[in-house]
């Protein structure tokens, strides 16, 4: 894992964004290439390259899901693939419900915008519900990594892509 | 990217949109989705008891053109096939049929998925039912 070795860091989920940003400031500094201004090339390319891994490793540190996401390939989990459909059954019934009231309005049934503002609250909830989760897990991974709390957590991510799918969607239908 | 022109047919004229009573004990009711790009597919079998052949195939969608597709063609093949005929339809014949790309193969997958949890589910109720006969 790279992006944890660039910043020097252990196999953790859990990280404190303060933390983290003073680590990247530090890297940053180390690797500027005004230190390598008359280093031999090859140093130089190497700084450059490393600086370049650093900047990625803390965009995507630096946010709980693709740190998360990063961590679960880098398990060997096909995160982002197309074809995980690790979803629970009741939360499709939702979406497909959901879905179903954005083609009425879509269509010009205005009677299905208020249905729309309380599921767009409903998910909405969901959605802080999951992030809430995601802390939680972090937190027991850490703890005692295990394979069975990665797989959960590959269900929050899962489940949290499809809520802001459809948030992104309602929002996009209520303010028109 | 261009859609094939099987795709777009399917996408304009989709056969056998609709749903049908999920309680009926000869439906089977397929529900999956995808949360990569947010699509959410329903199908269902209705299934003749004396023949075991699906007399009748609904579905409803979410999703880009290829998953629509997918599953429209889905319908269309599972009427007048046995259950078990069914159950051997693969997501490659969806893929060469509607001439899909790489990045669309998932699309077939999921309508493959939605095929063998509509008939899972209508094994289900129907095992039941049997017992009691």
């Amino acid at each position: 894992m790279d992006f944890y070795r660039v910043l020097g860091l252990g196999p953790k989920l859990q990280l404190n964004s303060v933390e983290l940003q003073q680590l990247f400031y530090g890297r940053s500094r180390e690797l500027h290439p005004d230190r390598f201004a008359r280093a031999e090339p090859s140093v130089r390319a190497a700084a450059l390259e490393e600086s370049s891994l650093l900047n990625d490793a803390y965009r995507t540190l630096k946010d709980p899901v693709s740190r998360a996401e990063y961590f679960l390939k880098h398990r060997g989990f096909d995160i982002g693939e197309q074809g995980t459909k690790d979803v629970p059954p009741e939360l499709l019934e939702e979406v497909f419900e959901l879905n179903m009231a954005l083609e009425e309005l879509k269509s010009g049934d205005e009677s299905a915008r208020p249905q729309l503002a309380t599921a767009r609250d409903h998910f909405a909830a969901l959605l802080a519900q999951s992030d809430d989760e995601l802390t939680n897990l972090f937190a027991a991974h850490d703890a005692s990594p295990a394979e069975a709390v990665l797989r959960q957590i590959r269900g929050v991510l899962n489940r949290r892509r499809y809520i802001l799918n459809l948030l992104r969607d309602v929002n996009g239908y209520l303010s028109n | 990217m261009a859609y094939s022109d099987k795709v777009v047919d399917h996408y304009n004229n989709p056969r056998n949109v609709g749903s049908m009573d999920k309680n009926d004990p000869h439906v089977g009711t397929g529900m999956v989705g995808a949360p990569e790009c947010g699509d959410v597919m329903k199908l269902q079998i209705k299934v003749d008891p004396a023949t075991g052949i699906i007399e009748d195939a609904k579905f409803k969608t979410f999703g880009c053109g290829s998953a629509i597709a997918s599953s429209s063609l889905a319908t269309e093949w599972l009427k007048g096939k046995t259950v078990d005929q069914a159950m051997e339809i693969k997501n490659t014949e969806i893929v060469n049929e509607l001439a899909l790309p790489p990045v669309k193969v998932h699309c077939s997958v999921l309508a493959e998925d939605a095929i063998k949890a509509a008939i899972n589910d209508y094994k289900k109720k129907a095992v039941p039912a049997e017992v009691n006969a």
